[in-house]
C-alpha cells in the first residue's frame, strides 16, 4: 500500500465508492426471466405459433434499453443493488468467518459496457431467430426461447453479479443454456454429442474457476467485489509484486489466479480447451451467433478484466494467458484455413479471435482487450448470421466448395454486402473497427517488455495475415465468381413434405430453389452491418483514453487502478521509472498521446520504431497480403484479369494445386492437427475403460447384492416349502414337533 | 422312580428301534427293530420294577401281571403301526385292547375292562375291519404282496420318530417329577358313596352279626340319625374315614354305640360307576347319547350320499341295472 | 410273589406298583400311536392310530382313578369311549367317501394345500 503513488491511491478510492444502484436496474436480468417464465407457460399450453419470439423480443429489447437508461444514469460511479439476501453466513467475528453472498448486482463502467452489447445483440439475434426458427413453430420453437431467454438471464448474473458467486451461478447458467441449445436438435446424433461435449469440455474448466472462488473466500475472507477490491490485504500483495517482492504474496493468493485461469479457458475455448467450440456449430446459427460468438465465449475475457487485481497478484499467470491465447490464435487460424464448412471456419476464427482477446488483457492492455470484444462481439455475430442466412437458403448446405456467387443471387444482395462488412472487419482492413481493435493489442504486446512478448507480438501479427486469408476465402469462394449451387441435406430433411421414394438427386436438379431471407433476417443484417461499421467510430471517442472504451474502463477494476497501462510494465522490470500518471492526458491526437505516455522509455519497440505509431502500417500489410493472396487462390476468373484468381466453377480453384503440392500437411490441418483424436486417446479410452470397470462392478457387486436381498426371500420360501406339503401327515408331525419342543423348553426351564 | 440316565437311554434305544421296525422300501430290518425296541422296553419296565422294589419294604416283586399285559400292549401297539398290511394293524390293534383290557382289570375296574372289549374291540374294530375290506383296491402291478406302495413305505420316518420319542422323554420327565407330589385325599370316593346308602350299612352289619354273631348290629338295633331343630330325623351318622356307624338300640331312648363296617363292605365297580354316574354326572349321558345319534345320523347321511363316479363306465354300468326298478341311486 | 388279580383289597394304596408305571405305559402307547399316525399313508390305520392314542389316554384315566380311590375317571373313560366310537363312524364315512374319489387309501393324494 504504501508505494502506491498518492495519486493513484486517491483515484483508486474514488473509483471504489459503492453507491446503491436504484430498484429499476433490476430490470436488466429480470425481464428475460420474466420472458423465460412466460415462454414456459407459452410450452406448457403448447403454444404454436411465433409468440414465443415476440415476448423474448420484447423482453429483451426491454432489458436492453433499461441498460441504456442505466448507462446514461449511472455511468461513471459504481453501485450495487441488490435483489434480495441470497446466503448470510456467520459462524465467528474473524476474517473468512462469514459468508454473504447476496443476489446482487454491481454496476459499473465494465458491467454497462458489457452488458449494452449483450443485450443489444441479444435483442437482434432474438429478431433474427425467430424467422430463422421458423420451421420448429409448435415444434420446437418456444423450447429455443425458453433456453435463449435463460440464457440471457445468466449471462446477466454473470456479468452484473455482485460476487464471485453470482458469477459462478451465470457461469454454470450459460454452460447449461449452451447445452440446452447446442443439443437443440436432439434427434441428431452429432447434436447430442457435440452438446456433451461442450458441456464436459466446459467442466473442467468450471472446477478450476470452483476452486479459484473457494481459494478466494479461504485466502481473502470475501467474495463480493465490493469488499475485495477494497481489501488491504489485496492491495498489498499488489503493491509487493510491484515492488518486485513478489515472494512476500502467499502462494494460494498467487494460485487463485491461475485456477480462474483454468475457467476462463474453459469458457472461452482456449487451448487446450477448445474442442468443444467447432463442434457446437451444430446448434442452430443464431446460437453460434449469440453465444459461442458474442457473449458467452467473452465470459472468459470479462472474468480475467473482472479480476484482474487478483491476477496482479500472481507473477505467472498474465503471462501464461498471453501465451496460451497467442498460441490459440495461431493453431486456430490454421485449422481455419484448411475447413470447407463456412460454420466451423468461423468458429476457428472466433477461438482465433478469443486468443486475441486473451493477449490482450494478459499484456495489460485491457483496453484493447475489450474493445475487442466488443468489436469482435459485432462483426462476429454479423458474420455468423449471414452464414446462417445462407444455410437456411440454401436447405442446410455450407460447403464452400458447392456454393459461389451469392453476390450476384437476385435477393442475396443484403447478405453479401454483410457478408463483405463482417469479412473487412475480421480481416482488419484499415480504418474498420476490427483494424483499430486488433492494432491496439498488437501494439501493446511490443511496448509491454518482458517474457518474450515481442514474439507474440510478430506471431499475433503472422496470425492476422493468416486470418485475413481464410476470411476472404470464405468471402470469395462464395459470393464471388459464377452462380452455382447445391442443396444441403436438410432438403428433404423435415419429414413432412410428404415426399417418399424420390432420390435426392432429381429433386436437387429439378426442383430446387433457394429462398433468400425475409424481411426479419435482412433487418438485422442491415443494423449488425450499420453497428459493425460504426463500432470503428468508438475509438475515435475520447481519443486520449484510447477511445470511448477506454473510457469506460477507466473507472473500473478493469483498466488498472493500481498500476496504470505503462507503469505496470515495470513490475516486471525492477525499474523505478518515473510513471507518467493519468493527467497527462493532453488534447493530443491518438498517436501523440501514445508517444507521450511511452516517453518514459522505448519497452519495446518494432523495427526500431514506436509500435504505436507504425502498427497500422504494420499490420495493413500482413492484412492486404492475406486478402490477396485469398483472392489470388480463390478468386474467380475476371475480377482483375490475369492476375487473380481463375476459378470458374464452385469447386475447382488454384488452391487446389497449392494443397496438393503441400500434401500431407493441409489434409492435417483439415483433420484439426488430429487435436481430437489425441484427446480421445488420452482421455476418453481411459475413462470408458475405467467406467466399465464400474459398470461391471456396479452390475456383480451393487446389484448382486440387491438381488440378492432379492433372492433371500425366495430361498427362505423355497427352503420352507417342503414343509407345506398338503398331506395330512406331514401337518401332523409339525404339530407334534412342535408340542415336543414346547415341552422340551418346558422341562429345560423348570429344571 | 427310575435314574434319568437309564430312561434317556432307552428311550434313545427304543426310538431306534422304532425306526428299524417301520416299513420300508428296501430292506426289512423288522426282525432287529422288534428286538431293540423290546429290549428298550424290558429294560425300563424291569427297572421299575427293581426301583419299586428297593423302595416298598412290605410286598416283594411287583404285580407280575401288570407286566405282562403291559408288555403285551406295547409290542402289539408297535406292531399296529408297523406292520404293512392293514388287516394285520387292525388285528393288533385288538389285541393291544386286550391288554388294556387285562391292565384296566389289574386296576379293579372291571366295568371298563368289560366295556372296553365289548365296545371297542366288539364294535368300533369290527367297523373299522369291514372298512378295510371295503375300501381294498384291485391288486395293481405295481403291489407287490399285494401290497399298496403306500402302506409298504412310511413317511418321514426319521422325523416321525425323533418327534415322538422326544415328547416321550419330556412327558416322562415331567411325570417323574410330578407323581411323587400328588396326594391322596383321606376319604375313600367308595366309602363316600357308602355313606349315601346307609340301610346298606346297616344290611351288611345285620348280616355280619347274623353270619359271626360278634360284631355287626343286633336286629334290634339301627342305624342312628341326626335330629333336626325340628325335631324330624336328620342324616345317618355314618363315617366314611373312619368306616364306623353309630347304632343306637331300637327302644326309645336307647344308647348309641359305635359301630365299624364290615371288611368286606366295599362298593362294588360296577356299582360305583354307576352310582357315579348317574349321580355326578346325568347330563351328560344324555349329551353322549346326543353325540351318539348325531354319528349314527351323520354315517348315514354321509355314506349315503352318491359321489359322482369319474369313470363313465360304471355310471353307465350302474345305469344298466335300472331295467328292474329305478336304480340303485335314490 | 403276591399276585392278585382284580383285587379285592381295592382300598389300598398302590405300593409296588406306583402310578408311574401306568403312566409309562399310557405314554409309550401314546408316543407309538403318535408315531404311527404320522409315518403311516393308509388312511384306515392313521385312524386306527388315533384310536390307539384314544386306549393310552385311557389307561392314564384309569391310573388315576385307581390311584386317587375315585370313579371319576373311569366315567371319563366311558365317555371317551362313546366319543372314540362317534368318531370312527364319522372317520370311517369319510374314508368310504374319501376313496371313492380317488380309488386309493393313500393319504398323500390328498394334497391341495401342498406349496
Amino acid at each position: 500500500m504504501t508505494s502506491i503513488s498518492p495519486t493513484l491511491a486517491a483515484a483508486g478510492e474514488a473509483a471504489m465508492t459503492v453507491g446503491s444502484a436504484p430498484a429499476w436496474v433490476l430490470a436488466i436480468p429480470l425481464l428475460p426471466m420474466l420472458a423465460v417464465v412466460l415462454n414456459t407457460f407459452g410450452a406448457i399450453f403448447r403454444v404454436k405459433t411465433k409468440l414465443p419470439a415476440w415476448i423474448t423480443i420484447a423482453c429483451l429489447a426491454g432489458s436492453f434499453l433499461a441498460t441504456a437508461l442505466a448507462f446514461m444514469a449511472l455511468s461513471g460511479q459504481t453501485n450495487v443493488v441488490t435483489a434480495w439476501k441470497w446466503f448470510d453466513l456467520s459462524w465467528g467475528t474473524g476474517q473468512g468467518q462469514k459468508f454473504i453472498a447476496d443476489f446482487g448486482f454491481y454496476i459499473d463502467n465494465l458491467t454497462l459496457l458489457w452488458m449494452l452489447f449483450v443485450t443489444g445483440l441479444a435483442t437482434l439475434i432474438a429478431v433474427y431467430a425467430s424467422e430463422y426458427m421458423e420451421h420448429d413453430v409448435g415444434k420446437g420453437y418456444t423450447r429455443f426461447f425458453v433456453a435463449f431467454g435463460l440464457f440471457v438471464f445468466s449471462m446477466t448474473c454473470l456479468v452484473m453479479g455482485d460476487n464471485m458467486l453470482m458469477l459462478y451461478l451465470g457461469w454454470e447458467g450459460v454452460g447449461l443454456c449452451s447445452y440446452l441449445l447446442i443439443g437443440y436438435f436432439y434427434k441428431k446424433p452429432a447434436a447430442v454429442a457435440a452438446a456433451k461435449k461442450a458441456f464436459i469440455v466446459n467442466r473442467i474448466g468450471d472446477l478450476g474457476l470452483a476452486i479459484g472462488v473457494m481459494l478466494t473466500f479461504v485466502h481473502f475472507g470475501t467474495l463480493e467485489y465490493a469488499q475485495l477490491f477494497q481489501s488491504e490485504q489485496l492491495l498489498g500483495y499488489i503493491a509487493a509484486v510491484q515492488e518486485g517482492r513478489a515472494g512476500d504474496v502467499p502462494l494460494m493468493a498467487q494460485l487463485i489466479a491461475v485456477f480462474l485461469m483454468i475457467g476462463a479457458f474453459g469458457k472461452s475455448a482456449q487451448f487446450p480447451l477448445y474442442v468443444w467450440l467447432p463442434d457446437a456449430m451444430e446448434g442452430p446459427t443464431p446460437v453460434s451467433a449469440l453465444i459461442h460468438a458474442a457473449t458467452m465465449v467473452t465470459a472468459g475475457v470479462y472474468l480475467i478484466a473482472r479480476m484482474l487485481p487478483v491476477f496482479l497478484v500472481s507473477e505467472w499467470a498474465l503471462p501464461i494467458v498471453a501465451w496460451v491465447g497467442t498460441f490459440t490464435a495461431l493453431l486456430a487460424a490454421t485449422i481455419g484455413m484448411a475447413q470447407f464448412d463456412i460454420k466451423r471456419i468461423m468458429a476457428y476464427s472466433t477461438v482465433s479471435q478469443l486468443g486475441y482477446m486473451f493477449a490482450g488483457v494478459a499484456m495489460l492492455s485491457s483496453v484493447g482487450g475489450v474493445y475487442h470484444v466488443v468489436t469482435h462481439a459485432f462483426f462476429k455475430a454479423l458474420l455468423f448470421l449471414c452464414c446462417g442466412a445462407v444455410m437456411h437458403g440454401f436447405a442446410g448446405q455450407l460447403d464452400l466448395r458447392k456454393l459461389s456467387g451469392l453476390w450476384h443471387m437476385k435477393g442475396w444482395r443484403v447478405v453479401s454486402i454483410g457478408m463483405l462488412v463482417g469479412c473487412l472487419n475480421l480481416a482488419g482492413v484499415p480504418f474498420t473497427a476490427g483494424f483499430f481493435s486488433k492494432d491496439m493489442i498488437i501494439a501493446e504486446a511490443f511496448v509491454t517488455p518482458g517474457y518474450g512478448y515481442s514474439f507474440l507480438g510478430w506471431t499475433l501479427l503472422f496470425t492476422a495475415g493468416l486470418t485475413a486469408y481464410y476470411t476472404f476465402r470464405v468471402f470469395f469462394r462464395v459470393f464471388t465468381g459464377p452462380v452455382q449451387y447445391e442443396p444441403g441435406d436438410e432438403h428433404h430433411g423435415e419429414d413432412d413434405h410428404g415426399h417418399d421414394g424420390h432420390s435426392h438427386e432429381d429433386h436437387a436438379a429439378d426442383h430446387f430453389h433457394p429462398h433468400p431471407p425475409r424481411f426479419a433476417i435482412n433487418f438485422v443484417l442491415t443494423t449488425l452491418s450499420v453497428l459493425a461499421i460504426l463500432a470503428a467510430g468508438l475509438y475515435f471517442v475520447s481519443p486520449e483514453k484510447h477511445g470511448w472504451v477506454g473510457d469506460m474502463l477507466e473507472e473500473s477494476t478493469a483498466h488498472n487502478i493500481y498500476t496504470d497501462d505503462h507503469s505496470a510494465a515495470a513490475m516486471f522490470l525492477i525499474d523505478d521509472s518515473a510513471h507518467a500518471a493519468h493527467d497527462t492526458h493532453g488534447a493530443h491526437d491518438t498517436h501523440d498521446a501514445h508517444a507521450g505516455e511511452h516517453a518514459h522509455g522505448a519497452h519495446g519497440s518494432i523495427l526500431g520504431f514506436d509500435p504505436h505509431k507504425v502498427m497500422y502500417y504494420i499490420s495493413a500489410v500482413f492484412g492486404l497480403t492475406g486478402i490477396a493472396l485469398a483472392a489470388y487462390l480463390h478468386g474467380p476468373r475476371g475480377m482483375v484479369s490475369g492476375f487473380l484468381g481463375n476459378r470458374v466453377e464452385a469447386g475447382k480453384c488454384r488452391m487446389d494445386a497449392v494443397a496438393k503440392a503441400f500434401d500431407p500437411i493441409p489434409r492435417w490441418a483439415e483433420n484439426k492437427w488430429y487435436v481430437d483424436e489425441f484427446y480421445h486417446f488420452l482421455f476418453v479410452r481411459p475413462l470408458w475403460v475405467i467406467s466399465y470397470i464400474f459398470q461391471t462392478i456396479d452390475k456383480l457387486l451393487v446389484d448382486g447384492l440387491v438381488n440378492l436381498f432379492g433372492y433371500l426371500p425366495r430361498l427362505l420360501g423355497r427352503g420352507a416349502q417342503p414343509g407345506q406339503s398338503g398331506v395330512l401327515n406331514g401337518y401332523a408331525l409339525s404339530m407334534a414337533g412342535g408340542v415336543g419342543v414346547i415341552l422340551f423348553i418346558v422341562v429345560l426351564v423348570t429344571l | 422312580m427310575i435314574s434319568p440316565i437309564v430312561l434317556y437311554s432307552m428311550i434313545a434305544l427304543g426310538a431306534v428301534g422304532v425306526l428299524l421296525s417301520l416299513p420300508r422300501a428296501k430292506a426289512n430290518f423288522a426282525l432287529p427293530g422288534f428286538l431293540i425296541g423290546s429290549i428298550a422296553g424290558g429294560v425300563v419296565l424291569l427297572a421299575l420294577g427293581t426301583k419299586a422294589v428297593s423302595e416298598s419294604s412290605a410286598n416283594g416283586l411287583p404285580n407280575l401281571y401288570f407286566y405282562i399285559f403291559g408288555f403285551v400292549a406295547l409290542a402289539a401297539s408297535l406292531r399296529v403301526i408297523t406292520h404293512p398290511k392293514p388287516v394285520y394293524s387292525a388285528l393288533y390293534f385288538i389285541l393291544t385292547i386286550l391288554a388294556t383290557c387285562g391292565l384296566f382289570l389289574i386296576l379293579s375296574a372291571e366295568f371298563m375292562a368289560f366295556a372296553l372289549v365289548i365296545i371297542y374291540a366288539g364294535a368300533i374294530l369290527i367297523t373299522y375291519l369291514f372298512v378295510i375290506m371295503l375300501a381294498t383296491q384291485a391288486p395293481t402291478e405295481e403291489m407287490t404282496e399285494n401290497q399298496a406302495p403306500f402302506d409298504r413305505v412310511a413317511r418321514e420316518p426319521v422325523l416321525a420318530t425323533i418327534s415322538g420319542f422326544l415328547l416321550l422323554a419330556v412327558l416322562t420327565t415331567l411325570m417323574s417329577r410330578g407323581v411323587p407330589t400328588l396326594t391322596v385325599g383321606p376319604v375313600v370316593r367308595s366309602d363316600q358313596i357308602l355313606t349315601e346308602l346307609p340301610l346298606r350299612i346297616e344290611r351288611a352289619l345285620r348280616d355280619q352279626h347274623m353270619l359271626d354273631g360278634e360284631g355287626g348290629i343286633l336286629p334290634t338295633e339301627s342305624l342312628a340319625r341326626a335330629v333336626n331343630q325340628d325335631g324330624s330325623p336328620g342324616e345317618y351318622l355314618v363315617d366314611a374315614i373312619d368306616r364306623t356307624a353309630v347304632v343306637r338300640v331300637d327302644a326309645e331312648g336307647g344308647s348309641t354305640r359305635v359301630v365299624a363296617w364290615p371288611e368286606d363292605l366295599t362298593l362294588g365297580n360296577v356299582e360305583g360307576v354307576g352310582y357315579e354316574l348317574i349321580k355326578a354326572q346325568p347330563g351328560t349321558i344324555e349329551i353322549a347319547g346326543v353325540i351318539l345319534l348325531m354319528a349314527m345320523l351323520g354315517a348315514v347321511v354321509l355314506a349315503r350320499k352318491q359321489m359322482q363316479i369319474d369313470d363313465d363306465a360304471k355310471r353307465v354300468q350302474a345305469e344298466g341295472l335300472k331295467p328292474t326298478g329305478e336304480g340303485a341311486s335314490s | 410273589m403276591m399276585t392278585t388279580l382284580a383285587q379285592s383289597g381295592f382300598p389300598e394304596a398302590m405300593t409296588s406298583l406306583t402310578l408311574f408305571h401306568y403312566l409309562f405305559i399310557s405314554a409309550v402307547m401314546f408316543t407309538l400311536g403318535l408315531i404311527g399316525f404320522v409315518t403311516r399313508r393308509n388312511l384306515i390305520v392313521m385312524f386306527l392310530c388315533t384310536e390307539m392314542m384314544f386306549q393310552a389316554s385311557g389307561i392314564a384315566l384309569v391310573a388315576f382313578s385307581r390311584f386317587y380311590l375315585e370313579y371319576t375317571g373311569q366315567v371319563f373313560v366311558i365317555f371317551v369311549l362313546t366319543v372314540a366310537a362317534a368318531e370312527a363312524a364319522m372317520a370311517l364315512a369319510l374314508v368310504v367317501l374319501l376313496f371313492r374319489r380317488h380309488e386309493t387309501l393313500d393319504g398323500s393324494v390328498w394334497s391341495l394345500l401342498k406349496g
